[in-house]
């Protein structure tokens, strides 16, 4: 494999001044999915999407075509809402598109809807994200203007309304029944499922809830063809059961901390992390890599050694973090690892909706650990007794939680993987009763005592194929 | 402290029921106390009462999502906003010492308001732009790549 470059499918031409209005997008191939699109069944439409392999981008990464086959047909009404709500820290790839290239989300939306029968969008944008949401309103206008949307979108007998609706500042408003409840007019306080909302969502109807990024892919699927859309990314051969081995198309990878060049960069999934932090000008001033979050704030950190893995859901999933949505923190030499989980933790005690009582209590305990451990005040188990705290709001081991929301194991998944995979520096701060930055190669627990790199996963990624 | 909207936003708010289902018309509460809070500043037990009888709940249940959500504010605030964001990647670029530059230069902690009634400063989790770490946003606006010169310039730009 040469040295991977940028592919730009989803942030095609978004540097082309004024691209977010209707005249440049549309003269540069915008809305031309929409005449194949009305051409064409939405049940082979579905299918469509299912043999491309499309997985969500926001974080769970499941099957696109799979979630959409689970909507029921005969319900009236049914509603799909674009979840704009990009929290997670280390994640900005959704701006961009609001921003600069908000028809491509509007024609997203468009082929979403026609495939499952859904004549309502509400696209939740966070409230922070002001200029988006203003371009965004702006493109919708344009879009009525043009006839791409109200009674007939296209002139075709299909009546589409979006509408956008502002969060205020809650990060749990990005977990998708969160969001719902929030839509309602309520506390973001995600619910119990199931019932799922694909069955019951919004206003009780069913409900498809759908990344930003995701619902972009979808017109250049049914614009170019499944196997166009394959060619893309990688499928592995052979990976654990339950592990979906597909992850097609590329992935808008947001680099950001101690790297030369961080921004956002499209590339096919596969490459791995190191490979990652190469395309975005190496590790600052030559220093040394010390860590990386390969997947937003909640995914389990990786140590230095571990960074061959490649870059997407299924090798992610092996190497027991995540995906997430794409959200590459890269941490030098200079990094006190106590530090950097103090201030994570901080985001999650300040940002858990108060609902369930292990994550509303845990998580600020988790913090103050972290913290008296940072600033010198550790005593001895309390490495110990920070993964306990934290695997007691949700369990990394067994994939558990006591929660009603997967927010519980966005904790203890820094939580734990920072305590285990960088103890030492953990516990010389203890021993030594201050903030202690140990050199990398002391920093880091050895492999064999607390977490394992798997060699088949390093075999497996060898052999990306679709024959 | 009664409130209600003027003119113009009340045309704005009946626009926004429309959005959504007559029978849930308690979904338009969010879009209804931004508009609220950009007309009179926070979100005030007067607007709280309005909004409840505008969108046909209690003031209780208004103040439940007031309460709830970052971007409400619960007391006056001054007249521009600041949040600077510090969280992980801002951290790592450097967010504590813009924080440190910010407080001594308008004399206040965070989460307070200047003297003056002029600034509202405040910590703000991730705010999407970690790219242009570190970044704050002075009311709709975010800046980015932030030195403390940078941040002299826009603060003292603020009329």
């Amino acid at each position: 494999m040469g040295k991977p470059k940028e592919l730009r499918i989803l942030y095609e031409n978004l540097d082309v001044p004024d691209m977010h209005t209707i005249e440049v997008y549309r003269q540069h191939g915008g809305y031309k999915s929409l005449d194949k699109l009305f051409g064409m069944e939405p049940s082979d439409l579905v299918d469509m999407v299912k043999e491309s392999g499309l997985r969500g981008r926001g974080g769970a990464g499941f099957s696109t075509g799979m979630k959409w086959s689970f909507v029921p047909k005969d319900i009236e009404p049914k509603y799909l809402c674009a979840n704009a709500d990009e929290s997670e820290p280390g994640t900005f790839s959704n701006r961009y598109v609001l921003e600069r290239k908000p028809h491509a989300l509007i024609e997203g939306i468009i082929n979403s809807c026609w495939t499952l029968g859904i004549h309502t969008a509400y696209v939740y944008i966070r409230g922070e994200f002001t200029l988006g949401k203003k371009r965004l309103d702006a493109a919708i206008q344009e879009a009525y203007a043009d006839g791409l949307l109200g009674e007939k979108v296209a002139g075709k007998d299909f009546a589409l309304d979006i509408y956008t609706h502002a969060g205020a500042g809650a990060y749990i408003c990005g977990e998708e029944t969160g969001l719902i409840e929030s839509l309602e007019g309520k506390r973001g306080q995600p619910r119990s499922k199931p019932p799922f909302p694909a069955v019951q969502g919004l206003f009780q109807k069913p409900t498809v809830v759908q990344n930003v990024e995701t619902l972009c892919n979808v017109p250049l699927i049914v614009n170019n063809g499944v196997d166009w859309y394959k060619a893309m990314g990688s499928v592995y051969l052979d990976c654990p059961r339950g592990t979906d081995p597909v992850n097609t198309g590329t992935k808008l990878y947001c680099v950001s901390g101690h790297v030369e060049k961080p921004g956002v960069y499209e590339v096919e999934m596969g490459l791995t992390a190191h490979e990652m932090i190469e395309m975005a000008g190496g590790v600052r001033g030559g220093n040394r890599l010390k860590a990386v979050i390969p997947g937003g704030s909640s995914a389990p950190v990786l140590t230095p050694y571990e960074c061959d893995v490649p870059l997407d859901f299924t090798s992610l999933q092996m190497a027991k973090t995540m995906m997430g949505a794409g959200g590459v923190i890269v941490m030098d030499e200079t990094v006190c690892m106590a530090h950097a989980l103090t201030n994570l933790l901080d985001f999650y005690a300040h940002e858990s909706c108060g609902q369930c009582t292990p994550c509303r209590n845990g998580t600020p305990w988790t913090r103050d650990i972290a913290k008296r451990i940072e600033q010198g005040g550790g005593q001895p188990g309390d490495v110990d007794r920070l993964i306990e705290v934290a695997n007691n709001i949700a369990n990394v081991d067994t994939f558990t939680w006591n929660t009603i929301c997967v927010f519980g194991i966005a904790v203890s998944w820094p939580a734990v993987s920072f305590a285990r995979k960088f103890r030492p520096e953990f516990e010389a701060h203890i021993r030594e009763g201050k903030c202690v930055t140990l050199p990398v190669d002391e920093a880091v627990t050895p492999p064999e005592e607390n977490y394992a790199w798997p060699q088949a996963l390093a075999e497996a990624a060898q052999k990306p194929a679709w024959d | 402290m009664s409130f209600e909207f003027t003119t113009e936003n009340l045309a704005k708010f009946e626009e926004l029921v429309t959005h959504y289902p007559e029978d849930y018309r308690r979904a338009v509460t969010l879009p209804a106390l931004h508009l609220a809070q950009s007309q009179e500043g926070w979100c005030s037990p007067g607007v709280m009462e309005y909004i409840a009888e505008m969108v046909g709940t209690s003031p209780a249940q208004v103040r439940d999502v007031v309460t709830f959500y970052p971007m409400f504010f619960e007391e006056p605030v001054g007249e521009y906003i600041v949040r600077v964001c510090h969280t992980l990647p801002c951290d790592l670029c450097g967010c504590a010492k813009i924080k440190e530059h910010l407080t001594e230069k308008l004399g206040v902690g965070m989460e307070e308001t200047t003297e003056d009634g002029k600034i509202t400063l405040l910590s703000s989790e991730c705010l999407a732009a970690c790219d242009q770490a570190p970044v704050m946003m002075i009311d709709d606006d975010l800046h980015g790549f932030l030195t403390p010169d940078k941040v002299d310039e826009l603060i003292d730009g603020l009329d």
